[in-house]
């Protein structure tokens, strides 16, 4: 079993809130669909939540994004730095000050994957 | 005791009752991400139980599961939870958790400093720790002709993982 962060912490921010599904349903604007479900299958990481929804969720649980969907911001997070390991590792036909920049940049988020798996706890 | 979790590490707490169970899952040195609590009522309760359990443990994925020590000395529970617990630590080692006991003793010595500390004191030093998610949760103080308040189940799961804690520091 794995001590990574779970994909979201949405179900427990509500509960701390004390609202209900239908309650953050309403709040999120959401319509059309029978009351709270969507919110229901965010909370049990059925689906993943639209731009403006994981803002709004932000807004209601007055936690940033990242933190709210830890789990996933871990997981996007080493996807960027695995293709950013393999960016740096291009070869640069005309090396500027620019590209330069442009190296420090990538090595500094392909480290980023070396730390997580180095401290693969810490959120 | 060992000490090599990392901090950070996702723990599950089951506490089995007559009436279902109740569950509390903490992450890190003192984050409570959920407690609640399940009723069976019909058919086979320790099957729903079961069930239940392995929900949370795939849903969580939990490194540790707490668990009250039914086999202890001067333990009164009945034969089904005792039977439901063997099945419960089985799955749990099936997939590979570690599974913890604390007795009902060392729960309230740990908590309270005093095994004879009661439930009601327990529930209350729980919600003092955790005010925004179980203040609003506690139940009145059980009188003598009542029975216990199934939000209690939540109470004795959310103990055994702050008393795990305290235990492994």
């Amino acid at each position: 079993m794995s001590s990574l962060p779970l994909t979201n912490y949405l179900r427990t921010n509500r509960k701390r809130l004390a609202f209900t599904q239908e309650e953050v349903a309403f709040l999120l604007g959401s319509r059309g669909e029978s009351k709270g479900a969507k919110v229901c299958r965010h909370e049990k990481f059925t689906c993943e939540s639209k731009l403006r929804t994981a803002l709004a969720y932000e807004v209601i649980y007055q936690k940033p994004v990242r933190d709210l969907f830890a789990g996933l911001y871990r997981q996007i997070e080493q996807e960027v730095a695995e293709r950013a390991k393999i960016l740096s590792l291009r070869k640069d036909l005309n090396p500027s000050q620019r590209t330069a920049y442009r190296r420090q940049v990538l090595a500094g988020l392909a480290a980023r994957q070396t730390e997580q798996s180095l401290n693969p706890t810490q959120k | 005791m060992n000490h090599q979790h990392p901090k950070q590490f996702r723990l599950l707490a089951i506490a089995l009752t007559c009436r279902g169970l109740g569950y509390a899952v903490l992450e890190g040195e003192e984050s409570l991400i959920e407690s609640s609590h399940m009723s069976v009522r019909k058919g086979d309760k320790n099957e729903k139980c079961l069930a239940k359990v392995e929900t949370l443990i795939k849903f969580y994925q939990p490194e540790v599961l707490v668990l009250q020590d039914v086999r202890a000395k001067g333990s009164r529970r009945a034969l089904r939870i005792k039977r439901l617990y063997r099945a419960v630590v089985r799955f749990a080692r099936k997939q590979k958790i570690k599974v913890e006991l604390i007795s009902e003793a060392q729960l309230r010595t740990l908590l309270l400093g005093d095994p004879r500390g009661t439930k009601h004191e327990i529930a209350e030093m729980i919600a003092k720790l955790f005010p925004d998610e179980l203040a609003l949760r506690l139940p009145p103080k059980r009188r003598a002709w009542e029975s216990a308040d199934s939000r209690m189940d939540i109470f004795d799961a959310v103990a055994l993982a702050v008393a795990f804690r305290m235990r492994e520091r």
